[in-house]
């Protein structure tokens, strides 16, 4: 019972970050939901009971955040010019 | 991403936490087929440690491998999976089928043994394409 409760808990704000990572103004507010978007569906992943799926998952939510935030800092400086 | 970046309390935290992620990464590697992890895990883990350093000390970083390196190490790793796998042909099996290995061993060694063979592999092109990846977004662009 406690598993369902934490896995809606979990489910809600996964919702909650991935819309306002869509409807973010700021690239950067963004890629931090996106970020914190990846580290629920981690959560969840544990919940149901997954842990090779979860593990993927962080290492990737890592990976994918790193490159993000370099191609930002990649576009900020082409656009400054 | 390209020069310096940090103080020194950042360039020495980060030296103290790569070695351990560097360990972790080999960990997932060898004990992936008993615990979760495995050949991408262990790359992702490993190219994580190598992005860390390029973006704390920029394109003069002690731990560093370059773009062109890393296509090649991708294409050693892609060569060693297909290595494995064109061995067992030899041997007159089929392909990846670790079993027909002439070494006088259990099968399930044998089996232990040819994974790992090509997990080391998938680790290698993870991790080189990775930080391909990462090299082509901070790479300078020629005038």
């Amino acid at each position: 019972m406690l598993g369902i409760f934490l896995l809606v808990f979990l489910l809600f704000l996964m919702m909650t970050t991935g819309i306002s990572a869509l409807f973010a103004r700021d690239l950067l507010a963004s890629i931090i939901m996106f970020s914190a978007f990846s580290f629920l569906a981690v959560l969840t992943s544990l919940t149901l009971g997954s842990p090779d799926v979860a593990f993927t998952e962080a290492v990737i939510g890592v990976v994918s955040t790193t490159f993000f935030v370099v191609a930002l800092e990649r576009m900020k400086r082409g656009s400054s010019k | 991403m390209n020069e310096r970046f940090g103080t020194v309390v950042l360039d020495t935290a980060f030296r103290f936490v790569i070695p351990f992620v560097m360990l972790y990464g080999v960990y997932v590697l060898i004990n992936g087929e008993s615990s979760p992890g495995g050949g991408f895990q262990a790359g992702a883990l490993l190219a994580i440690a190598v992005v860390l350093s390029r973006l704390v000390q920029g394109e003069k970083a002690v731990f560093n491998i370059s773009g062109n390196t890393a296509l090649i190490l991708a294409g050693i790793g892609t060569f060693l999976y297909g290595f494995v796998g064109v061995l067992t042909l030899c041997w007159g099996g089929n392909f990846l089928e670790y079993g027909i290995s002439p070494w006088a061993m259990l099968a399930a060694e044998k089996h232990a043994l040819g994974i790992l063979g090509i997990e080391i592999g998938v680790t290698l092109c993870v991790m080189a394409t990775i930080i391909a990846i990462f090299d082509a977004l901070t790479r300078k662009e020629e005038v």
